[in-house]
């Protein structure tokens, strides 16, 4: 059993918020070639921007020497971490030029740039949290709950962008990667069960977690508003960030090492 | 992989920039090189000292230790000792730490108020003040310092530390606790057979063909030896171990017997008859060399049969015949007795057993053969700091005073002598001695709540005195039931000089660091209690009141140590160890024993006269008087009550465990790592549980360990203080039979 | 094949004595909670008698180091000379990827310094022609420092149970497995 790591929980959770939000911005803009409902823009880049810049912040809590995270690009040519440090920053980077050259109607090619570099991030995550130690992890799992958890929040997020001609579009795409995430959420654990030791230690413990079962409840509730209102009310995209916090310090805290069971049968 | 490849091109450039010194200067630290390893290991950036380990272990290794600005930085294993070779064990490595421990007792206190743990810092002279003002007070109301006690065991090896009953000798008579919980049944009884207790070099083990290690576990405590039994192994030699526990030893041998506990006797005695049943006895040496063969073999014939040896003692007659034609058939074979199969009600007599069973296969005096129990051959010391006179005109004791087994002084001739008492039953002691009573006790190099019996009749009896003054590292539960506590040296802050029970090498313990804090040497305590006695009252202390601490190191060596060890002069042993030359690496080689009879003595009148039996005859072991056999033997952790505590120790050995078999555990409910309490008419303990086959199911078994850190883990509160059959006669007081006890468990 | 020195780990004659635990500790005096070699009992499916046969691990030296291959900050080295995996702690900025990423737990976090830490195989001593701390130690000869180039033997394996097969990264550390001796028992 590992620590909460509530920095590196506070990180993925609010750059994975930012980056579906840009993505969703694409999304909206694009979804019939009008680029309209993007009545907004700097007051989206600036959520976006704040979400990111708030992670990055708590990112450096995770370190034991802060001052030097810098360094932390010095080993692109094998480290996941180091690309997704690069990524990140660029990302940042593209998200606050986004602010500062922002009207009232946002510049297309921005958000299509912010889309890419967000992808890196959750790609290069995807692998900095997927390490062989990990086995119930070492796949592309950690990649899925990170996209996921991206346009939940994107769509979520996005919805109080929107505008009404693009709400029921969020809304579906919102309801659809509630869904995802449930169905995610809710087979990765059964299929460890019939893993290796230390990836049915792993089913256990998260089938344990109030983490886990925290964050499928605010799944199912989110789905249960959206059906019921048909809409995605301006509170959801809030409870759905809490339930992926609780959801990604399960992930840390829940996901056993192939260390702790040294000596015993894998 | 050609990725990596590039990685290490560049990696290598950039080293080649470093070496060039320019990368350094460079502002950006992106581009410092990847390589900035410590530089090689250089032995002379330190200050090597040679110590010794001074605790009782089979092992004494000897060490080596590093120092830099008068701080131990680490130490290893003497690689002159082809025994020790370089390495010590998981206790020996933790001494780093020892000095600088924060738990260390640092200066000399005062507690207000016993287990009241209201210490309050005092300075020497005024602890020392304290305790002189009441043993005059003593000396006054008594008319002697009887009521003066003194106990002190196996803490501290270093011969040096006899200075504390030379301490107690330069005051008067006093009370002492002689005799020992270790090893007297067996010493004894090899005493009666052999006239002396004397093993073969373990490191000729490995000529052995057949080793049977009979209730000793060196793989934890003795774990120099087991490169020995490994190699003997390795050379073709069958490993046979026998013991009630699978111990750790027990899983590196060929055979393991789990034999009923205390029927180690019937066992022998089985494999003796078979043997003559098959005309395997060596007869050479039962006739030229022995005494009485005739007389054991019709024992052997009218009292035991292989059959009802495998009835007492659970193990298969097919087995002990096997094994038995096996033992006696090799040559050499060898029995390592061990310290457990002697702490028995029977043990004398089980070790009696033992003993003829090697020596009617003719193994006794042979190399690579042998009934390996102990010795105290390299032991000759001066005993300087121990021999001291008593004040003029000091009161006594009428009625003559018990020895302990490394008292090596001839009698005074005095009329007066000290008080002895029994130090297996130190509780009953303290309450029962009058005349006058026990009032005040000095500890050193103990811990008798750690070791003692009864620990609950213990703490009634501590009660009882006047003042407890206790010399020790660590606050300890004793120093918990004391008034005074003084700060002792460890091992790096003083000199001594230290030999091994088991092994033949000698070792010097030079100070390697300035002692810490206010500490002070067991002997430099006992100078400074004669500078205060003298002080108050002139003449009442002998003690010289300045020494220097490595002279009186050196005053213990002699000719006789010098020439058994083939130096000119102790300042040798700071090159390292040495070893005893000795004629032949079998004990008794020559054949003559030092038994009256200088036989080896299968019948002895000695021993009948003691109130046993003269032959080694089978002995009933002690009715259990509850549901489960209780042992509490050594861990790998620690020595008895020493290690344990420390925080490094912490690290790998975190809490204390009881250990069950399963099918018991299930039928009382109890699951892997419950907590329990086990229970018996002495006390109780509570730990958790862990289940286990390594263990009989009539079994519960408890490491004994002083875990320290408000653990109140004690096993003493469950052994009683039940005197084994033997070790009078040459410890002074019978041993205990530790492993004869018995307790129940449920869920706690 | 180029030299690439490895623990052997002969666990057959290894009696579990913590001692070449206790050793790198008396040689690098880790703080409370870092234990870079330690002595892992086999579970009673692997060995049939509870804490009777173990594996005493620290780093691995693998051919393939995760920690190397995902430190962000380059403070892990492989020495070409001997296959050795050296961190450099002053480097470390404290991220604990490498904790994560190591499968056999080597590296640990120093909660005083604030980096990770782990076994680099005492290399200066190495350097100097001397054993690890921990192979010294070991009173069995149960732990030995070999040359996978050269070492030449039969018996020993590499994926022994209770040890994660980690084939992408190939572990050094070879391993001889343990006995059981003829019971008997009442």
């Amino acid at each position: 059993m590992q620590s909460m790591e509530l920095p590196l929980v506070l990180f993925t959770v609010f750059s994975q918020a930012a980056i579906g939000l840009t993505l969703m911005r694409v999304v909206r803009t694009t979804a019939d070639g009008t680029g309209s409902g993007d009545r907004d823009a700097r007051r989206e880049w600036g959520l976006i921007a704040g979400l990111m810049i708030l992670g990055m912040l708590g990112s450096l809590f995770h370190l034991g020497h802060p001052l030097y995270a810098p360094t932390a690009l010095k080993h692109l040519g094998t480290a996941w971490l180091s690309r997704e440090v690069l990524f990140a920053g660029m990302f940042t980077g593209v998200t606050v030029l986004a602010v500062l050259v922002a009207g009232m109607t946002g510049r297309p090619w921005l958000a299509w740039l912010g889309t890419l570099l967000g992808l890196g991030v959750i790609v290069s995550a995807g692998m900095t949290y997927a390490p062989p130690a990990l086995p119930a992890l070492n796949n592309a799992l950690p990649f899925a709950f990170f996209l996921t958890s991206a346009v939940v929040l994107g769509a979520g997020f996005g919805s109080w962008f929107a505008g009404e001609e693009r709400a029921p579009l969020m809304a579906r795409i919102f309801t659809t990667a509630l869904v995802v995430g449930l169905v995610l959420n809710l087979a990765a654990p059964c299929v460890w069960l019939s893993g290796g030791t230390v990836m049915r230690m792993t089913g256990e413990a998260w089938l344990g977690s109030g983490f886990y079962w925290a964050h499928v409840a605010v799944l199912l509730a989110c789905l249960g508003a959206v059906w019921k209102t048909r809409t995605v009310p301006a509170w959801l995209p809030v409870l759905a960030l809490l339930g992926e916090l609780a959801g990604r310090a399960g992930f840390f805290a829940d996901t056993i090492h192939t260390a702790a069971n040294m000596g015993g049968l894998y | 992989m050609t990725a990596k490849k590039c990685t290490f091109s560049r990696r290598r450039f950039l080293q080649g920039a470093a070496a060039a010194g320019a990368a350094a200067m460079l502002p950006c630290s992106l581009l410092v090189p990847g390589k900035a390893e410590a530089a090689a290991f250089s032995e002379g950036d330190y200050q090597t000292f040679r110590n010794a380990c001074p605790r009782n272990c089979y092992d004494t290794c000897s060490i080596k230790t590093y120092v830099k600005d008068g701080v131990v930085k680490f130490i290893e294993g003497a690689s002159e000792s082809t025994y020790t070779d370089g390495g010590l064990c998981v206790k020996g490595y933790s001494y780093t730490r020892r000095p600088y421990s924060p738990d260390r007792v640092k200066y000399p206190m005062v507690q207000d108020g016993r287990r009241s743990g209201k210490w309050r810092r005092v300075s020497w002279d005024e602890a020392l003040d304290m305790i002189a003002k009441k043993m005059l007070k003593l000396k006054e109301e008594d008319g002697s310092l009887l009521g003066l006690g003194m106990t002190k065991y196996s803490g501290n090896f270093g011969i040096t530390n006899y200075g504390v009953e030379g301490m107690m000798s330069s005051l008067g008579y006093t009370t002492r606790f002689v005799g020992t919980p270790c090893w007297p049944a067996g010493i004894d009884a090899q005493n009666y057979d052999l006239g002396n207790m004397w093993c073969n070099d373990p490191e000729d083990m490995v000529k052995a063909r057949y080793v049977i290690v009979w209730g000793a576990n060196p793989a934890w405590c003795s774990v120099h030896s087991m490169k020995y039994i490994m190699e003997a192994k390795r050379r073709g030699a069958k490993v046979v171990v026998v013991d009630p526990v699978f111990t750790q030893t027990a899983a590196k041998g060929d055979v393991y017997w789990q034999p009923k506990t205390a029927s180690d006797g019937a066992l022998a005695l089985g494999m003796a008859r078979h043997i003559l049943d098959k005309g395997l006895v060596d007869e050479d040496f039962v006739h030229n060399y022995g005494l009485g063969f005739d007389e054991f073999a019709d024992y052997l014939r009218d009292n035991v049969t292989v059959e009802w040896a495998a009835e007492q003692s659970g193990i298969p007659a097919r087995d002990i015949m096997e094994v038995a034609e096996e033992f006696a058939t090799a040559d050499p074979a060898t029995i390592w007795i061990g310290y457990g199969m002697q702490r028995h009600t029977n043990g004398g007599a089980s070790v009696r057993s033992i003993d003829a069973l090697v020596a009617m296969t003719g193994n006794v005096g042979k190399e690579g053969g042998g009934a390996r129990y102990g010795h105290l051959q390299t032991w000759g010391f001066n005993y300087h700091a121990l021999i001291q006179k008593q004040p003029e005109g000091s009161k006594g004791f009428l009625g003559g005073a018990a020895k302990g087994e490394f008292d090596f002084t001839s009698g005074s001739g005095a009329s007066y002598t000290d008080r002895t008492v029994n130090i297996n039953k130190t509780a009953q002691a303290i309450l029962d001695t009058t005349d006058p009573a026990i009032r005040m006790l000095w500890v050193s190099c103990k811990n008798p709540f750690g070791q003692d019996f009864d620990r609950p009749k213990l703490e009634k009896a501590f009660d009882k005195l006047e003042m407890v003054v206790t010399v020790d590292q660590f606050f300890n539960e004793t120093v918990a039931n004391s008034d005074i506590v003084l700060p002792v040296t460890t091992l790096f802050e003083e000199w001594t000089v230290n030999a091994s029970y088991w092994h033949y090498w000698l070792s010097v313990n030079e100070q390697a660091i300035k002692p810490m804090f206010e500490t002070k040497s067991n002997i430099e305590i006992a100078a400074a209690l004669s500078k205060k006695m003298n002080e108050l009252s002139p003449g009442s202390c002998t003690f010289p009141q300045d020494i220097d601490t490595r002279e009186w190191m050196a005053k213990e060596f002699n000719q006789g140590i010098y020439d058994m060890f083939g130096i000119s002069d102790w300042t040798e042993l700071r090159n390292g160890p040495v070893k005893a030359r000795l004629k032949s690496s079998a004990a008794w080689s020559d054949k003559k024993f030092a038994t009256p009879s200088g036989k080896y003595e299968f019948k002895s009148e000695l021993c009948e006269q003691h109130g046993h039996k003269a032959l080694p005859e089978f002995k009933v072991g002690r009715e259990g008087y509850d549901e489960f056999r209780l042992l509490t033997p050594h861990t790998k952790f620690g020595l008895h009550s020493q290690f344990v505590n420390l925080d490094w120790m912490h690290e790998y050995n975190k809490e204390p465990y009881i250990y069950m078999h399963p099918k018991a555990a299930a039928e009382k409910g109890i699951g892997d790592l419950d907590m329990v309490r086990v229970f018996n008419k002495v006390g109780e303990q509570k730990a958790r549980v862990k289940l286990t086959d390594n263990v009989a199911e009539d079994c519960l078994l408890m490491y004994e360990a002083w875990f320290g850190r408000g653990n109140d883990y004690n096993v003493q509160n469950l052994v009683d203080d039940e005197s084994a059959d033997m070790g009078a006669f040459k410890a002074g007081a019978p041993g205990v039979a530790i492993h004869d006890q018995f307790a129940s468990v449920e869920r706690a | 094949m180029k030299k690439q020195y490895a623990f052997l780990v002969d666990t057959e004659r290894c009696i579990g004595c913590f001692t070449c635990a206790m050793a790198c500790r008396n040689y690098y005096h880790q703080v409370e909670g870092v234990v870079w070699r330690q002595v892992h009992p086999l579970s009673e499916e692997i060995y049939p008698h509870r804490e009777r046969a173990f594996l005493s691990l620290s780093c691995n030296h693998c051919e393939n180091p995760a920690c190397l291959n995902v430190c962000p900050v380059e403070a892990y080295t492989k020495r070409e000379e001997d296959g050795v995996v050296v961190h450099h702690q002053e480097k470390c900025i404290g991220c604990g990827n490498c904790i994560r990423s190591c499968p056999y737990g080597a590296p640990k976090y120093n909660p005083v310094e604030k980096r990770a830490e782990k076994c680099s195989l005492c290399h200066e001593r190495l350097d100097a022609g001397l054993d690890p701390a921990c192979v010294q130690a070991c009173p069995t000869d149960a732990l030995q420092l070999v040359d996978l180039a050269e070492f030449e033997r039969t018996n020993e394996v590499q994926y022994p149970a209770g040890y994660p097969r980690m084939e992408g990264l190939n572990p050094s550390t070879r391993f001889v497995l343990p006995k059981t001796p003829k019971m008997v028992r009442r």
